[in-house]
C-alpha cells in the first residue's frame, strides 16, 4: 500500500489551471520532494492533499483510503501534519501551547469534564503537557516552553512549527518550504533532523523545496512541476539528468550544454 | 510618598465616621489613588488598602452615598491588578468587601443592592460573551437574545401566564426557579444552536450583522407573540414573576443576628445568589480556557487555516463557544426575571446587547477581572452617576432645559468612552495578556 496516492488531480481557478492532471505515488517511509519553478502549483498542491481545496477532477487516496474532498481537519485526523511556507504559528501562544493544540485530537476530554475540571480532566492535561514537553525536548525547545511563539528566533520558530505537525502524531508529514530563509548550517541541521523523523518515527515525509541541494542530499524520489504539470520523476539523479527540468529551470538551449 | 498615603487613607477613614456623605467620599477616591499610583512599599499599599476598606464600608453604612460604592470597586480592582500585594490579603479584603462591605452599604441605601445585583447580572453575562467574543473571536451583537429567552423561560411557567396557552397548575411554587434556571440553560444553549448554525459560518464583519439580526427576532417573537395564542404577553410583558421562598434564608440570617425586613431580604438573597452564579461562571471560564475547548478557540482565533490544520473542526468548535456563552446568558436571565418580577421585550434590545458587548471590551477582550470591571463600570455609570448628575443640574442649574439632561445622554456617553478607549487604551482596563500580544503583534 502506497503512503500517498494522487491519481489526475485538476484544480482550476477561474480559467488558470493551477495543478493540471498531476499523479504521484509516495511509498511509506520515503522521503519525497516537489520541485518546480515560482508558481509551478506546487502549494496549490499541498492545498489539495490537506483538504484547504478540493480538486476539480482527481482522487487522493491516504493509505489506501479516499480521502478527496476531506474538510482539512478530518485530513488532519486521518493523521496528515502539515507545515506553511509562511509560518503559521499561533503567535501569542507559547511554544508548548501551540503543542497541545497540535495534541487537540489526541486529548480526550468531554466538554462538561472539561467545564468541571474532572479528575479525568485533569489527568489528561497533565498526561498531554508530559507529551509536549518530550517532543519539545525531542526537538531541542524546551527550554523555551513558556516563551510566546512569535518571540522564537526564525530558525526555532521552523522546528517549532514541525513539532506542532508532529504532535498530530502524524503518519504523513507535509513540509512547505522548510528550509527558507535558513542559513547552510541550518539548513544542515534540518536536513539530519527531518532524516531523523523518517528513520526515528517511521513518518513518510514529502516536502516542497528550494533548496536544491538539501532537496539533492534528502529525498529518496523527486517529482518536478511545471506550470501545474508534472514534467519528471524519479531519484535525484535521474531528475538531476532530465533534459525537460533542465529545460524548466535555466531556460531552452540551457539542456544542450548542461548535458 | 508613604507617609501621604496612610495620611489620606487615614484622614477619609476620620471623614468617613464624623462627617459621611458625597464630599468625604470624593476625597476617599483621592487617597485611594494615592494607594493606587503612588509609589509604596507593598507594605504600606496594603495597609492604606485596607483602611480605605474599612473607611468606605463605614462611609457608606452611614450614608449610603453610591461614590463609596465606586470606591469599593475601585478597591477591588486595585487587589486584583497591583503586583506584590499577599494573596491572603487579597482573598481577605476581597471577601471582606463582597460579603460585608456591600451587604452593610445595601441596608443604609437600598439601591446598593440594586446596582449591586444589576452589576452581578451584568458581570456573568459579560463573563458569557467573553467566551465567545474574547476567547473564539466571534463578535455577536445579539447577545441579549439569549438573556431573553433565559428570562422568558421562567417568566412564562412563574407567573399564570402559561395558562394562557397549557392545561396545568400556573405558576408553579417558586422553588421552582433553581430547576428553571438548569432548564434555561438548556432552552438557551438550544437557541444558540439554532442562531449559531447558519451564524458562525460567516466571518467577522458578516456574523456581526447576522447575529445582530437574529437578535432582533427573538425580541420582536416576544414583542408579538401574544396572539393568535399568548405565549410572551406581547409588548405589556409579563408580571408577577414567582421568586423562590426564602424562609431558609431569613431564618440564617436571623440565626447570625442580622433580623431582615421585607424590603431588604429579597436584596440579600438576590445579591448572594448572583454573587454564587458569578463564582460559578467564573469558575467554568477558568476552566475551559485552560482546556483543550480555550485551546482550539484562541487557535481558531488567531488563523482558521492552521487550528484546521491541527484537526480543529471549525464549525462545531465556534457553535460550542456560541452554546457556552449563550446558556450562562440564559441561567441569568432566569435571575433576572424573577428578581424583578417583570418581564418584557424592552429589556432586551439592541442597545442591551451593545451595552454587555461594551462591557466587554471596556475591561478588555479575554480578561476575566476585565469583563467583571466593565460590567460595574457600566452599570454604575448608567444607572448611578448620570442619573445623580442630571439630579445635580436639574436642582442647581434649573435654567438649563431638560433637553440636555445628562441621563439622556447615556449613549453618547457611553461612545465617547469607547472612542477613548480605542485610542488610548485599545486592550480594555485589564488587558489579558494573550489579547495584548496579538494587539502588538498587529500594530
Amino acid at each position: 500500500m502506497k503512503a500517498l496516492e494522487v491519481q489526475n488531480a485538476t484544480k482550476r481557478f477561474g480559467g488558470l489551471v493551477a495543478v493540471s492532471d498531476v499523479s504521484l505515488e509516495v511509498n511509506q517511509g520515503e522521503i519525497f520532494s516537489v520541485i518546480g519553478p515560482n508558481g509551478a502549483g506546487k502549494t496549490t498542491l499541498f492545498n489539495l492533499l490537506t483538504g484547504i481545496y478540493a480538486p476539480d477532477q482527481g482522487r487522493i487516496l491516504l493509505f489506501g483510503k479516499d480521502i478527496t474532498g476531506f474538510t482539512p481537519d478530518r485530513v488532519a485526523k486521518e493523521g496528515v501534519g502539515r507545515t506553511f511556507q509562511n509560518i503559521r504559528l499561533f503567535g501569542a501562544m507559547t511554544a508548548l501551547e501551540n503543542l497541545l493544540v497540535g495534541m487537540h485530537i489526541h486529548i480526550r476530554v468531554p466538554y462538561f469534564h472539561a467545564l468541571f475540571r474532572t479528575p479525568l480532566a485533569r489527568r489528561e492535561e497533565r498526561r498531554a503537557k508530559e507529551e509536549a514537553e518530550k517532543l519539545l525536548d525531542y526537538v531541542g525547545l524546551l527550554h523555551r516552553k513558556d516563551e510566546l511563539a512569535r518571540n522564537l528566533p526564525y530558525g526555532e520558530q521552523r522546528r517549532l512549527e514541525i513539532a506542532r505537525a508532529l504532535a498530530l502524531k502524524p503518519r504523513l508529514l507535509l513540509l512547505d518550504e522548510p528550509a527558507a530563509g535558513m542559513n547552510p548550517r541550518e539548513t544542515e541541521e534540518l536536513q539530519a533532523f527531518i532524516g531523523r523523523l523518517r528513520d526515528e518515527l517511521g513518518i513518510t515525509i514529502v516536502l516542497i523545496e528550494h533548496d536544491m541541494r538539501l532537496v539533492m542530499r534528502i529525498s529518496d524520489r523527486i517529482a518536478v512541476l511545471e506550470y501545474g504539470a508534472k514534467i519528471a520523476e524519479g531519484t535525484p539523479e535521474e531528475v538531476r539528468k532530465n533534459p525537460r527540468v533542465i529545460e524548466a529551470y535555466l531556460g531552452k538551449g540551457a539542456a544542450g550544454g548542461a548535458a | 510618598m508613604t507617609g501621604l498615603a496612610l495620611l489620606l487613607s487615614l484622614a477619609y477613614l476620620g471623614l468617613a465616621f464624623w462627617a459621611p456623605g458625597a464630599l468625604s467620599n470624593l476625597f476617599g477616591l483621592v487617597a485611594l489613588g494615592a494607594a493606587a499610583f503612588l509609589r509604596l512599599s507593598p507594605q504600606a499599599r496594603t495597609l492604606s488598602l485596607a483602611l480605605l476598606t474599612l473607611a468606605f464600608t463605614l462611609g457608606l453604612w452611614r450614608s449610603g452615598n453610591t461614590l463609596g460604592l465606586i470606591g469599593l470597586v475601585g478597591i477591588l480592582v486595585a487587589l486584583t491588578t497591583l503586583p506584590r500585594i499577599p494573596n491572603w490579603i487579597r482573598a481577605l479584603l476581597g471577601l471582606a468587601i463582597l460579603l460585608v462591605s456591600v451587604p452593610l452599604a445595601g441596608f443604609a441605601n437600598t439601591f446598593i443592592f440594586e446596582l449591586g445585583i444589576q452589576i452581578g447580572i451584568y458581570a456573568a453575562m459579560a463573563l458569557g460573551l467573553n467566551v465567545v467574543v474574547g476567547m473564539a473571536g466571534l463578535l455577536d451583537l445579539g447577545y441579549a437574545a439569549f438573556f431573553a429567552v433565559g428570562a422568558y423561560t421562567w417568566a412564562i411557567f412563574g407567573s399564570p401566564q402559561a395558562q394562557n396557552f397549557m392545561q396545568g397548575n400556573f405558576p408553579l411554587p417558586g422553588e421552582y426557579m433553581y430547576l428553571f434556571m438548569g432548564i434555561a440553560i438548556v432552552t438557551t444553549a438550544i437557541t444558540g444552536l439554532l442562531i449559531g448554525l447558519p451564524a458562525v459560518r460567516l466571518r467577522g464583519d458578516y456574523l456581526a450583522i447576522v447575529t445582530l439580526g437574529l437578535g432582533e427576532v427573538v425580541r420582536i417573537l416576544a414583542n408579538n407573540l401574544d396572539h393568535p395564542i399568548n405565549f410572551t404577553n406581547g409588548p405589556q410583558g409579563i408580571t408577577p414573576v414567582g421568586r423562590p421562598p426564602i424562609d431558609w434564608f431569613r431564618d440564617l440570617t436571623s440565626a447570625l443576628g442580622i433580623p431582615l425586613d421585607r424590603t431588604t431580604d429579597y436584596q440579600l438573597f438576590f445579591y448572594f445568589l448572583v454573587l454564587l452564579m458569578i463564582g460559578l461562571v467564573v469558575l467554568v471560564n477558568l476552566n475551559l480556557a485552560n482546556s483543550r475547548f480555550g485551546r482550539a478557540w484562541t487557535a481558531i482565533r488567531e488563523d482558521e487555516v492552521a487550528a484546521r490544520s491541527m484537526g480543529i473542526p471549525l464549525l462545531p468548535t465556534k457553535l460550542i463557544a456560541f452554546m457556552t456563552g449563550a446558556a450562562f446568558s440564559g441561567a441569568m436571565g432566569v435571575i433576572f426575571a424573577a428578581q424583578r418580577t417583570f418581564v418584557s421585550p424592552e429589556s432586551f434590545t439592541l442597545l442591551a446587547s451593545i451595552t454587555i458587548l461594551a462591557m466587554v471590551i471596556l475591561g478588555g477582550m479575554g480578561s476575566i477581572p476585565g469583563a467583571i470591571l466593565g460590567a460595574a463600570a457600566l452599570s454604575i455609570l448608567n444607572l448611578d452617576v448620570l442619573k445623580t448628575f442630571s439630579e445635580f443640574v436639574r436642582t442647581s442649574l434649573p435654567q438649563i432645559p431638560s433637553q440636555v439632561d445628562p441621563a439622556k445622554y447615556e449613549r453618547l456617553v457611553l461612545g465617547i468612552i469607547l472612542v477613548l478607549m480605542m485610542i488610548y487604551r485599545p486592550t480594555g482596563l485589564i488587558p489579558e495578556k494573550r489579547h495584548r500580544a496579538e494587539m502588538e503583534e498587529e500594530a
